[in-house]
């Protein structure tokens, strides 16, 4: 019994490994139908984020480009995360958008990869790591969104964190938001965005 | 009186740029997403639309793409982004926009912009 099991994993293990290079080869080479079925089917398969995230960097078809994200979101290891966040630097908007959705979801399993994001050096990473916040479910949040408000330059990161404390804060956030005031005296919307997120906070508290 | 549709899933923005547009004396509806946005659109095209680009379920490119498509809504359409990138601007105007405005939204801006491309007073 015992070799017979042997023999039965050992030819698992090989089909298994001719599976993954046939894959790997059909994501590569084959048609964008071929590609998409292959990113589906390795996603369910352990360790291939490298090889999906590679072909994300390669692949233009969208709907290839949609199941990669999927098959990444899917895997949500370390691996799949960065590549995730990388893909919030592309230039394609719908590509962004479908890695934040994934992310959502996906790095809350990695939430330190999160917060790097947010301490990026480009703005608009910093603001688009805002959007995935809300669905991390993440007991820091809100102390990360208070650090942004004290200290980041760039006054569209702190208006879109003063957006999310809106919705996910509570009164630690009030000598922040007072302080973000001050920091960007003549902006309108912020203004608005910073009272509106303190009077609804403090609505929050009262009940 | 001049209808605008806000298409932004940010809800602080959304009802910053309604109590402008209101105080102006414009009409104003909102959508949180490119889908909702198209349904609004087709019941009842609107004389301007307000548009964020990163929104969940549609960004805004796609949802410019899929009005422009529509004979009925050819109305003028501003994206709103926090990105100030040349290839965003181009996708703005490839999907059909009239204008890309550029997020802090200052009132006096806005009012001005929606004037000018709606014909003149609300």
């Amino acid at each position: 019994m015992a070799l017979i099991r042997s023999t039965g994993i050992a030819s698992l293990a090989v089909s298994q490994s001719d599976d993954l290079q046939a894959l790997a080869t059909r994501l590569q080479q084959g048609t964008p139908g071929e590609r998409r079925e292959a990113a589906r089917a390795l996603a369910i398969l352990p360790q291939t984020s490298a090889l999906l995230a590679c072909q994300l960097e390669e692949e233009a078809e969208r709907s290839v480009l949609e199941a990669l994200v999927t098959g990444l979101a899917e895997r949500a290891d370390e691996t799949a995360v960065l590549a995730l966040l990388d893909c919030l630097r592309s230039e394609d908007a719908a590509l962004r958008n479908d890695a934040i959705e994934a992310l959502k979801v996906a790095g809350r399993h990695h939430p330190v990869l999160i917060q790097e994001a947010l301490a990026d050096s480009d703005s608009d990473m910093r603001i688009l790591a805002i959007g995935i916040l809300e669905s991390l479910k993440h007991p820091d949040v809100e102390l990360w969104l208070i650090d942004l408000i004290e200290h980041d330059p760039h006054l569209n990161v702190c208006a879109c964190a003063v957006d999310l404390l809106c919705e996910v804060g509570t009164e630690r956030a009030f000598h922040a938001l007072e302080l973000c005031r001050v920091r960007f005296p003549d902006e309108a919307y912020l203004g608005f965005a910073i009272s509106l997120a303190l009077t609804r906070l403090q609505g929050a508290d009262g009940l | 009186m001049k209808r605008i549709l806000i298409v932004d899933d940010a809800a602080t923005v959304r009802l910053f740029n309604r109590q402008i547009l209101e105080a102006a004396g414009y009409r104003v509806d909102e959508a949180v997403n490119g889908i909702e946005a198209l349904e609004k659109a087709l019941q009842a095209p609107y004389d301007l639309y307000l548009v964020d680009v990163n929104m969940p379920m549609q960004d805004g490119f796609s949802f410019l793409r899929q009005l422009r498509a529509q004979a009925i809504a050819q109305a003028p359409a501003v994206m709103i982004t926090t990105e100030a990138g040349e290839q965003d601007r181009r996708q703005a105007w490839a999907a059909g926009a009239n204008y890309y405005l550029t997020k802090p939204i200052k009132p006096d801006v806005l009012l001005h912009l929606v004037r000018l491309l709606t014909g003149g007073a609300a």
